[in-house]
């Protein structure tokens, strides 16, 4: 079961190689600019400016899967809005204008989220928030959490497994009844949680974690001239959609179009 | 004075004094009265049934009992010449490396290269030492090629392995190992005792090692101490303790090789087959 | 009993896991499963109760096509103890766990009080009854894990690993109970790494390497082959390796014949 659109893999494009606080100033304007406008057209072209930071980081394959496993929510997002909005106004045309922006917008958040995730490696991300001054705790367990991801998932499978084999069947029951189901699987993988997390806690003592309260780091992230120019370009383009589009934003706030 | 002086001389790396140790939730000790004294240098094996309090005394030799284990710790434990009651576990992680059971769980970076990077970072050391550090740790264990990989993707006996890179980087005297081979095949398993060996005689380590593999380790160790409901029941040298009566009382898997020799009430006492061999004058 | 008839299998497509896997279990057999990490062992024995299915070729479990039977119902006939019981232990109490499979496989409600009470007398768990199965040591988690699968006394037993982190005494109680549940007309498979306690033990010996059966007979043929079992990266048990040291031919598995050849070198010498 591929859950993980969003896992980091390595690879030697240029976005991979761009510093991730370069990356999380794209990640911060584009949302702004997602959430700012509620034109589908505009949304739309917002939307494809994400199309070539895939192509230039080489993660195509993995963003359009990204994008289709987000297909569900995309649909159900598109419905809702649409019998909410219908219900307020009646507005035939302003109901699909409106409902297809959302969609869009949803979209546009997924192909945004996805190609930060895609291409700053886990390491990278701690990094950049040890940079912001977070404290290195709080990090550390982030990432963490993250290491243990695939652990984790094989070992809910483990788990599955084990209770199938002792007659669990997931597909009989009703709704309340399969929900119960989970409680065989929740229940072992917390408690293997847990009794990690100890083991995981002497190994860091045993390892002097907390020895020195200036921690150095074998790796560090250093801003270079291909970040800059790459934060410029992603303020150009923000105040561009902003100026340009300002007088349809102003005019599409009124539902009546 | 001279026997003042004598037993100064005598003072082994680690010194383990009347050491009883009950955890908090516990209604008995899993220690009792435990005295060793360990010499630098040597390989020591630690064995015995299950619970009979091999694990307690390990956390003991590395400071995590008494400092991150609540319960009553009576009597001492000095290790490289710090008391473990007055030292905290950061301090004496520079001088004991402990690595346990399970390597999927106490490697916990995302690349072999920055986990054993961690405990030299934690020390505040400058990036040139924490990289000679790291390229020397990798190359005492033979893991270089396996820098960029991530721990999960592993087999067990090359996590174990990083697992004790990691700790090599904090250039302890001292190793103490939890049964580090229980979930290993037996050819990862020789490896790492291999490994084991190479370390104390190339780099003149002091190992710790609790082992049920008797076969395997009974030629490499110098000294066993067999341990049973929290005490020690018998330590010396492996081909006395091995062959002595008690320790087959108490049921834990002596080496084949001890009972054939027993069972045919042979004077000597080999260890490994090729000794036998001899003893028996077997053209080979 | 159970049959594998040209079975492969791949999680994905290009890299089998098992190659052309041809397998005859007959019932009331014991015998293990031995190869180096990667062999497909654990893969094999899934498709013992159902949780893998052949992507080629078939398996025959008690007569039924498992690529046609779900899981549920052949679980019902194979108990699989898993390696670590941490994966499969969630209940409040010892006793609740124990039920847990019984209630799934529809066993009436005085049935159910009925096994429970038996198995928790013949695992040792009686005083464990209502404690919580974490509170328990390993080995006594290990009892109760093994417990949840007796309990509703399937035909055939799979133990994945059960020698990891038990002591010598802890395997004799296994062997012992194993013997037991085998003289009861159970068929029993052990996959395991532990070939001592196979040589020790276990009177048939399959060896896995890369995915495909390289050996399959009785434990004092394959496990004496030590040529086969270097090949497979696995060490020769002790005494086959004393017999080699001593010149001893055919290499023996079994202790008594091993003394009494040496004893006749003893004697030869004088």
């Amino acid at each position: 079961m591929k859950v993980f659109y969003f896992e980091y893999k390595r690879e030697s494009s240029i976005i991979h190689k761009l510093d991730p606080r370069a990356k999380l100033v794209y990640l911060i304007l584009f949302t702004i600019l997602t959430v700012y406008f509620t034109n589908p057209i505009i949304l739309f072209l917002i939307f494809l400016s994400s199309l070539p930071m895939a192509i230039l980081g080489k993660i195509v394959k993995k963003w359009i899967i990204s994008i289709k496993g987000s297909l569900f929510f995309i649909v159900f997002i598109f419905i809702f809005n649409f019998i909410g909005i219908f219900w307020t106004t009646g507005n035939i045309i302003d109901t699909i204008i409106i409902s297809i922006a959302m969609a869009i917008r949803f979209v546009s958040l997924i192909s945004i989220f996805s190609i930060f995730f895609l291409s700053t490696s886990p390491e990278d991300l701690m990094q950049s928030m040890i940079k912001l001054k977070l404290p290195y705790e709080y990090v550390l367990t982030f990432n963490m959490a993250m290491r243990f991801v695939p652990t984790l998932a094989r070992e809910a499978q483990t788990i599955i497994d084990a209770q199938k084999s002792r007659g669990l069947e997931f597909e009989k029951g009703n709704i309340f009844q399969k929900v119960k189901k989970y409680i065989p699987i929740l229940i072992p993988l917390i408690i293997s949680s847990l009794r990690r997390a100890e083991i995981i806690a002497d190994a860091m003592e045993s390892r002097a974690f907390g020895a020195s309260k200036t921690r150095s780091f074998l790796y560090t992230i250093t801003m270079s001239k291909i970040d800059f120019i790459f934060i410029i370009i992603c303020i150009i383009i923000f105040t561009l959609f902003i100026l340009i589009f300002k007088d349809i934003l102003l005019h599409t706030i009124g539902l009546n179009s | 004075m001279i026997d003042f002086f004598m037993g100064m001389m005598r003072m082994g790396i680690i010194e383990v004094r009347n050491l009883t140790f009950k955890y908090a939730n516990s209604d008995k000790p899993s220690l009792y009265n435990i005295n060793l004294s360990i010499d630098k240098g040597e390989f020591l094996l630690i064995t015995g049934p299950t619970g009979c309090g091999k694990t307690t005394l390990c956390k003991c030799l590395n400071g995590l009992i008494p400092n991150s284990y609540n319960g009553d710790f009576n009597g001492e434990v000095i290790i490289d010449g710090l008391s473990t009651k007055e030292h905290p576990v950061h301090e004496i992680a520079q001088h004991v490396g402990l690595v346990f059971q399970d390597p999927e769980n106490e490697l916990f970076c995302t690349s072999v290269e920055k986990e054993i990077a961690f405990g030299p970072e934690n020390l505040g050391l400058s990036r040139e030492e924490i990289r000679r550090r790291v390229e020397e740790a990798m190359a005492m264990v033979g893991i270089s090629h396996l820098r960029e990989r991530s721990p999960y993707e592993l087999s067990g006996g090359e996590q174990q392995k990083v697992a004790i890179a990691a700790l090599l980087a904090m250039k302890p005297k001292i190793l103490v190992l939890d049964e580090p081979t229980s979930n290993l095949d037996p050819f990862s398993a020789y490896s790492i005792l291999n490994l084991l060996f190479n370390l104390k005689k190339e780099y003149e380590m002091t190992i710790i090692l609790i082992e049920h593999r008797l076969d395997m380790v009974a030629k490499i160790v110098d000294r066993c101490v067999i341990m049973n409901e929290g005490r020690i029941i018998a330590i010396g040298p492996p081909e006395e303790v091995l062959y002595s009566d008690i320790v087959e009382s108490i049921g834990i898997g002596i080496p084949k090789i001890v009972k054939l020799v027993k069972t045919l009430g042979l004077s000597s006492r080999p260890l490994s087959s090729n000794v036998l061999a001899d003893i028996l004058k077997v053209k080979k | 009993m159970i049959e594998f008839h040209n079975v492969f299998f791949s999680y994905q497509p290009g890299k089998d896991i098992l190659k052309n896997i041809n397998l005859k279990v007959n019932k009331g057999e014991l015998l293990a499963i031995l190869g180096p990490n990667g062999a497909g062992k654990t893969t094999l024995i899934k498709h013992i109760n159902g949780l893998l299915k052949p992507q080629r070729g078939y398996v025959e479990v008690l007569g039924m096509n498992t690529k046609e039977t779900t899981v549920a119902v052949l679980a019902r006939h194979v108990g699989f103890v898993f390696q670590n019981p941490d994966h499969q232990l969630f209940a409040e109490t010892v006793e609740k766990e124990i039920m847990f499979a019984l209630i799934n496989f529809n066993f009436p409600e005085n049935e159910i009080k009925e096994r429970v009470e038996k198995i928790l007398h013949e695992l040792d768990l009686i005083e464990y009854r209502n404690r919580s199965p974490f509170m328990l040591s390993g080995g006594e988690r290990k009892r109760v894990a093994l417990a949840s699968v007796l309990c509703y006394d399937p035909s055939i037993l799979i133990l994945d690993e059960p020698t990891i982190g038990q002591d010598y005494r802890q395997k004799l109680n296994l062997i012992n109970l194993i013997n037991k549940l085998n003289k009861e007309g159970k068929t029993v498979i052990i996959v395991t790494h532990d070939i001592e306690f196979v040589a020790d033990f276990i009177p048939r010996c399959i060896i896995m390497s890369d995915g495909r059966i390289v050996a399959d007979g009785p434990t004092e043929e394959v496990l004496t082959n030590s040529k086969l079992l270097l090949e497979n990266s696995l060490l020769p048990p002790q005494l086959v390796e004393i017999s080699l040291a001593l010149n001893i031919s055919p290499p023996t598995i079994n202790f008594e014949k091993l003394v009494s050849f040496i004893r006749k070198i003893i004697e030869s010498e004088e």
